[in-house]
This record gives C-alpha cells, sequence and structure tokens, in this order.
C-alpha cells in the first residue's frame, strides 16, 4: 500500500514542489487514516524515505574516490584474470600441470623462453602477479560525508605524522616515569633491556611502503632522530612494541636458513662440507673437521699456497675470529680466479662451515663482522674509448 | 730513566731462561737446547764470517740486536753427532743440507762452521757460490786461464776467497805445522817449494792476483793429501753448491760468449774437494732455490736442483732436511724477538704471525719488522 503511494507521489513532488508541503500533508492524513494497518508500519515508510533522501548527501570527493576505486578494482581483476590465463599459458607451453604451476615455475619459464642478456636483472623480462607490480593504495579516509577519518588528514601525511606524534608522546610517557621513578613512586622492571644491536631502522623505502605515503629526507632523517631519541632513553624498554615496529633484524633472514647438522666420519670426527664456495671467479669447496688441530690444506698445500700475506689473512680471518684456529682441520679444493678470489671464497667457506660449531651469540657476531655474507663483487668490464673499467686517458689540450 | 732502563733489565732477565741457553760451544749441545739461541762470540763471529757466510738479512738483524745469536736446531745437532761418530780413516761422507726458502740452511751451515772451528778443523768454507758464478758486479774481473786451456779464471773472487779461507784458519796456518808436499812453479822467478808452509801458499794467492785460482787448485790439492796423511782433519762447507750445476752462469767472456759454470776454474778446484776420493774430512753442502734463477724454483729437493750430473757426482750423500719452525721453536723465537723489542703488541698476534708466515723463520723474521 504504502509502495503504491509512494509511486503517486514522486512525480507529483517533482512538478508541483511548490505544492508539496500541504499535498503531502494531506496524502500522509489520508493514508494514515484509510488502511487498518499500524501507526508503527507508516513511521517506518517515512524513514525510509528519508534515509533516500541522505543518500543523495554523497560528497563530491567521496563520489570521486568511489568512482576512483571501483575503476581500480576492476583494473585489477582484469590485470588478475590476464595473469591467471598467462600462467595457464605458460603451463601449457612448458608442459605441466597449470593447477600447480606456482610463481617460482613462472619465474623459470620466463627465464626460459625469454633468455636476456641485459645486465640489469631488473630490466630482464618478467611475469609476477599483479599486486606486486602495482602499488597499493590507500583506503578510503574520509566518510561519506566527505569528513576524514583520521584526525591528521589535513597534513597531507597523517600515517607518518602519526608515528611522529606517538613517538614524542612516548617520550613523554617515558620522561614522566622517569620522575617518577626518581620519586619512589614507581619501580622499573629490573630484567627490562632493549637490545638494538642486531636490528637496524627501517630504511626510507621500507618506511614508505609501510606507511602507504612518500616521505621527503627531511622527514626521514626526522623520523631516524626521534626515534633514536626514544631509543637512547633509559627506560625506552618500556616502549619495545612500538620501537620495534620500525626495526628490521639484520640476522632474521639469515639464521632462519637451516643450519646443516655436521655428519660423522670413520673416525668419529665431526665433518661438514660447503660446496660453491665462490668470490669472483674461484669456485670450490671446503671441508671442515672437528676436533682438529688447526691444519689448513689447500689443494694439497698447506698455507704456503699463497704467497702474500693478506690472502693468507683471508683464509684465516674467520678461524681466529671465532677462536677455532687450533680446534678445527680445514680442507680445501679450489680452482679459477687468483689468489685473492681464491682466498676470499675459502674464508667464506670456511665462515660458512663454522656455523655448524659455533653458538648463536658468536653467529650474530659472525654477522655483524661480515663473514656470513657473500662478496658478489665482479670484475667491472672495460668500456670502448678509454683504457679501461672507469680510467679515462690523460687529458691533453691537444 | 733509570727506573726504566731497571724495568728493561728486569724484564729481559726474567725472560732469559726461556728462550736463551748458555751453553755457547756447539760441541757440548745436546737435546735438552734444542730451539734455545745460544749467542756467538763476537771476535769469533768477525773470524769466522766477516767475509761472509751469513745471510744478508741476518747480518741486519745481527747489527740491530748487537748480537750473533744462533737457534740450536735439531739437524745441527744430529749433524754434529753424525760426524762425532763416522770413522774418519773412511772416505769422506757428504751432507746434502735442503729444505724450503728461508728455513736455515745457511744458518745451520753457520752452526756447524762454529762447530768445526772449535774442533779443530780446517776449515774450507765457500760462502755463497752465486757471488762467483751468478753476480755480476761492475768490477767482475775475467781472465782466460795461462794453465788449463779454455778455461776461465775469477782472480780477485778468487784472492778474496784466499783471505777468507785466511781468516778462517788463522790459528791451524799460524801454528805451521801444515806443509806442501810439491813444487809448484809460477813462473821464472816465483816459485813454492816442497816443504815450506801452507800459510806462504795463501799468501802468495792474494799477493799474486793472476795466480789466485791456481793457488786455489793447488791448495785444494794440498788440503786432500795433508788430510790423507792424518797431518789435519777438513771441513768442508759450499753454500749454494747447485749453482755449479745449473747449465749457465751469467759470466761472460770478452768476446760475449756465455760461459758455463764447468769452464770456470773455480769449478773444477771445488769439485775435486767434494769427491769422496780423500780420508779424514767431512764435506757438507746446500742445495738452494735462491742460487738458481726463478724460473726454477718449482721444487726444493736435491734432485731437481742438482741436476743429474750434480746428484751423480755426489752420490751416495746423506740428505738432511731443514724444516720450518716447530711450534716450539716458533714459541721462543718469538720471546727472543719480544726481547729485543722486534716485536711488540698484544699476545694475540703471535697466532696470527704463525699462520701468516706459515712459521717459516725468514718470512716470520720479515713480518715482525715493522710491528
Amino acid at each position: 500500500m504504502s509502495l503504491i503511494i509512494k509511486h503517486l507521489f514522486i512525480p507529483t513532488k517533482s512538478l508541483c514542489a511548490n505544492f508539496q508541503q500541504p499535498l503531502v500533508r494531506n496524502i500522509t492524513r489520508y493514508s494514515t487514516k484509510s488502511p487498518v494497518i499500524s501507526s508503527n508500519n507508516v513511521l517506518n515508510s517515512l524513514t525510509d524515505w528519508e534515509t533516500l533522501n541522505k543518500k543523495k548527501k554523497v560528497s563530491k570527493a567521496m563520489k570521486a574516490y568511489l568512482e576512483r576505486a571501483q575503476e581500480h578494482d576492476d583494473f585489477m581483476k582484469r590485470q588478475q584474470f590476464e595473469y591467471n590465463i598467462g600462467k595457464r599459458h605458460l603451463a601449457n607451453m612448458m608442459g605441466e600441470d597449470p593447477e600447480t604451476f606456482t610463481q617460482k615455475d613462472v619465474d623459470r619459464a620466463i627465464e626460459y623462453l625469454f633468455p636476456s642478456g641485459i645486465y640489469d636483472p631488473a630490466a630482464r623480462p618478467l611475469m609476477k602477479p599483479p599486486e606486486e607490480i602495482f602499488p597499493a593504495r590507500k583506503a578510503a579516509e574520509f566518510d561519506e560525508a566527505g569528513r576524514p577519518h583520521h584526525y591528521l588528514f589535513y597534513t597531507g601525511k597523517p600515517n607518518f605524522f602519526k608515528v611522529m606524534f606517538d613517538a614524542a608522546e612516548n617520550i613523554q610517557l617515558s620522561y614522566i616515569f622517569e620522575d617518577k621513578v626518581l620519586r619512589k613512586k614507581a619501580t622499573p622492571d629490573p630484567d627490562g633491556t632493549l637490545n638494538l644491536s642486531s636490528s637496524v631502522w627501517l630504511t626510507k623505502d621500507q618506511l614508505e611502503q609501510m606507511l602507504v605515503e612518500n616521505i621527503t629526507d627531511l622527514e626521514y632523517d626526522n623520523f631516524k632522530l626521534v626515534m633514536e631519541r626514544l631509543a637512547s632513553l633509559p627506560y625506552a624498554y618500556r616502549h619495545k612494541e612500538f620501537i620495534e615496529k620500525f626495526r628490521k633484524s639484520l640476522g632474521s633472514q639469515r639464521f632462519a636458513l637451516e643450519i646443516p647438522k655436521p655428519s660423522y666420519d670413520d673416525n668419529g670426527r665431526a665433518f661438514i662440507t660447503t660446496y660453491e664456495c665462490l668470490r669472483k671467479k674461484a669456485r670450490g669447496d671446503v671441508t671442515l673437521r672437528s676436533p682438529g688441530t688447526g691444519k689448513i690444506t689447500i689443494n694439497g698445500k698447506d698455507l704456503t699456497y699463497f704467497d702474500d700475506i693478506q690472502s693468507r689473512e683471508q683464509v684465516v680471518f674467520p678461524l681466529i675470529f671465532t677462536g677455532m684456529q687450533d680446534k678445527v682441520d680445514v680442507e680445501c679444493n679450489i680452482e679459477g680466479g687468483g689468489p685473492s678470489g681464491q682466498a676470499g671464497a675459502i674464508r667464506w667457506g670456511i665462515a660458512w662451515s663454522l656455523r655448524s660449531f659455533v653458538d648463536t651469540d658468536m653467529l650474530q657476531r659472525m654477522q655483524v663482522a661480515g663473514l656470513l655474507t657473500r662478496d658478489n663483487r665482479r670484475r667491472e668490464r672495460k668500456k670502448p674509448g678509454q683504457p679501461g673499467a672507469r680510467k679515462k686517458a690523460t687529458w691533453k689540450k691537444r | 730513566m733509570l727506573s726504566r732502563n731497571w724495568r728493561h733489565l728486569c724484564r729481559r732477565y726474567s725472560q732469559a731462561v726461556t728462550f736463551r741457553t748458555n751453553e755457547n760451544s756447539p760441541a757440548q749441545q745436546n737435546d735438552k737446547q734444542v730451539g734455545l739461541f745460544y749467542t756467538v762470540n763476537p771476535d769469533l763471529c768477525k773470524q769466522l764470517f766477516s767475509h761472509g757466510g751469513f745471510p744478508k738479512s741476518f747480518m741486519k738483524q745481527t747489527k740491530t740486536f748487537t748480537e750473533t745469536a744462533i737457534m740450536v736446531r735439531q739437524p745441527a745437532l744430529d749433524l754434529i753427532n753424525c760426524i762425532r761418530a763416522s770413522d774418519m780413516d773412511q772416505p769422506a761422507i757428504r751432507y746434502v743440507l735442503y729444505g724450503e726458502k728461508g728455513t736455515g740452511k745457511s744458518l745451520t751451515l753457520a752452526h756447524l762452521l762454529h762447530y768445526a772451528h772449535e774442533d779443530g778443523f780446517l776449515i774450507v768454507h765457500v760462502p755463497w757460490v752465486s757471488e762467483w758464478l751468478r753476480r755480476i758486479t761492475r768490477h767482475k774481473e775475467m781472465s782466460n786461464s795461462q794453465t788449463r786451456e779454455g778455461l776461465v779464471d775469477l782472480p780477485l773472487d778468487a784472492a778474496a776467497w784466499l783471505i777468507h779461507f785466511k781468516s778462517q784458519n788463522q790459528k791451524l796456518l799460524k801454528s805451521g805445522n801444515l806443509k806442501t808436499n810439491k813444487e809448484y812453479v809460477w813462473s821464472k822467478r816465483e816459485k813454492t817449494e816442497v816443504g815450506s808452509p801452507l800459510s806462504d801458499l795463501v799468501e802468495l794467492g792474494i799477493n799474486r792476483v793472476k795466480y789466485a785460482c791456481d793457488v786455489i787448485d793447488a791448495l785444494v790439492d794440498e788440503i786432500k793429501i795433508l788430510s790423507n796423511n792424518k797431518q789435519c782433519k777438513t771441513f768442508v762447507a759450499i753454500d749454494g753448491f747447485n749453482s755449479f750445476f745449473y747449465p749457465l752462469t751469467r759470466l761472460n767472456t770478452p768476446t760475449k760468449r756465455k760461459v758455463e759454470p764447468d769452464e770456470v776454474t773455480l769449478t773444477s778446484s771445488f769439485m775435486k774437494i767434494t769427491k769422496n776420493d780423500w780420508k779424514n774430512g767431512v764435506i757438507v753442502v746446500t742445495a738452494d732455490e735462491l742460487s738458481v734463477p726463478e724460473e726454477h724454483h718449482e721444487s726444493y729437493l736435491p734432485r731437481y736442483l742438482l741436476y743429474k750430473k750434480g746428484f751423480e757426482h755426489l752420490d751416495p750423500f746423506v740428505p738432511i732436511q731443514i724444516n720450518r719452525y716447530s711450534d716450539k721453536e716458533f714459541m721462543t723465537c718469538v720471546s727472543y724477538y719480544r726481547d729485543r723489542l722486534w716485536l711488540r703488541g698484544p699476545t694475540e698476534i703471535e697466532m696470527e704471525l704463525k699462520f701468516t708466515s706459515a712459521s717459516n723463520p725468514y718470512k716470520f723474521m720479515e713480518q715482525c719488522a715493522p710491528l
């Protein structure tokens, strides 16, 4: 019944806006009286009309945002669809099951089908899921009436400034707490410590990704300044959670890798072999045996395999650093490259094998000392028109 | 200032027990002194080694340390025991010292020379053969031999060696017991009679440089005869002996012809004395990589360095390898260097130095220099 009234009524409203008020009154009166339905129902029908009216009040900003969001969603959906199709094609081309074709297989297939000699890996052909390639977008920052959710919306970078405000507030809280401790109204946690040695602050890029906002170098410097200050306070451990959010641990991904358990040979000595010790053009493998006496064998010779002191020091450094110089025996087979490359490869191999024989604390220190990092530098090519990779001919006037 | 000196003195004497031995006579040394340093009397040092015998770098070090300290090492002790135990009536035994570069062959030889001097041997010592055959100084003098056709004389080198011989055997030559058994006619006016003292022969070679090479040849013959007659016992020590067998020397004749070692008169003389056709003598030679050019440094073994010819010339011989420092020797050397303030700094560097020098004595000495 009410629906009918509405249908009747809407055109009249639009046509004769002037008479709207009295007419409505009449009709409503009429309608309320004529049927035998409860007055509640009638009221409902009235609110319905009002919300409809409110919906029309969507702000222009909101409208534009919704349009953009819709567009982006469609785009992403299309991209996702194309990606899935492409993946299936690839799987068929490679003769594998499309259902179990993973991203890893995709990368492999692309490398196989589009071999590229381009030096920079970023410039080589790739096929990734669209969410990795297209940057994430912020969700709506304001409600339907166009009013921002965030109280710092008008700074332009609400997330960033929120972090800064929080940091400042934590600093203040720390000060207050310190005062309390001095007045003996509060007791600090005796076990509370903040260990920052094994992690670093997020880099600018990482921070930008986290906040979904672009920040300038100056702003990043300010961020670091504030965070350093907070971290340097004596009771900073109380804001550990907040601080940890902006730190990335140094060794996390490295030690997530499995450290192999040593195997045992006929004499009951633990040994571990690291293959693929690389540096420059040198390739080789290193075997560590424990317990040992510090005997080093390189291609069947002892340390005199290297003539220069520097190479010998390179080989010995991980052993001396960990204090294992007379507890293990080292055997290496190495070929290719020159002395410094070979020495570097052996150094890495020894350090990598030593992981199985040292405790986590030493592991952490080895990590910080750079023993577990591969040196992936290579010889730089010579450029035409100049005598070396970087060197230029002597400038001569004429 | 005074207190500082006291401190130094105290430090020195507190360590003195660990690395030094007071047994300064090689004849008395035994296994207890292995790895310890003993000091050579400066006067004796001057007498034995003033014309060579120590490597140059070691000479420099003795000057820095203001003393000549030699480490008592196992090969030297073994050799001394061997010499004592051997029967002097049998043909002379030949010992060949060999080892890697810088392990102390020359110093072992110097140690043995000290022993030979104490034991009353007549010493025939060639400090460094390459000095004659491979080192070309600006004033290198060469002449064709008068007596032997097609051979080359090195008169100045020969005279210098005679001076060395004279100073090393001062005592024996002065005593006048050694007399010549043959007559040598040098020219119309000059000749050496039968029964004239050996020192006259040496003096003649020094004064008349022209005949120096022939004098050496005669001297070698005389020494062999004297030894056979038991008038003296002889200790022959030649450092860098393999230089005699390297196919070429660096010498050129005035006609720009390359000279082979066999064509040098000195070579033939010292070949004679290293043969084992005489008695009452000891022959110690070293085979050293450093006495041949760098392209032949592939191996330090005598067979490689002496070539087939030298090997057959010396065969049979007793090879004695000189090794790098053992752990104990290395530690005494460290404390000696610390005493001489040649090595300073924390004790951790010793371990590192041991690795980087691979316990090679020469390398170790060199690497301590800037520390």
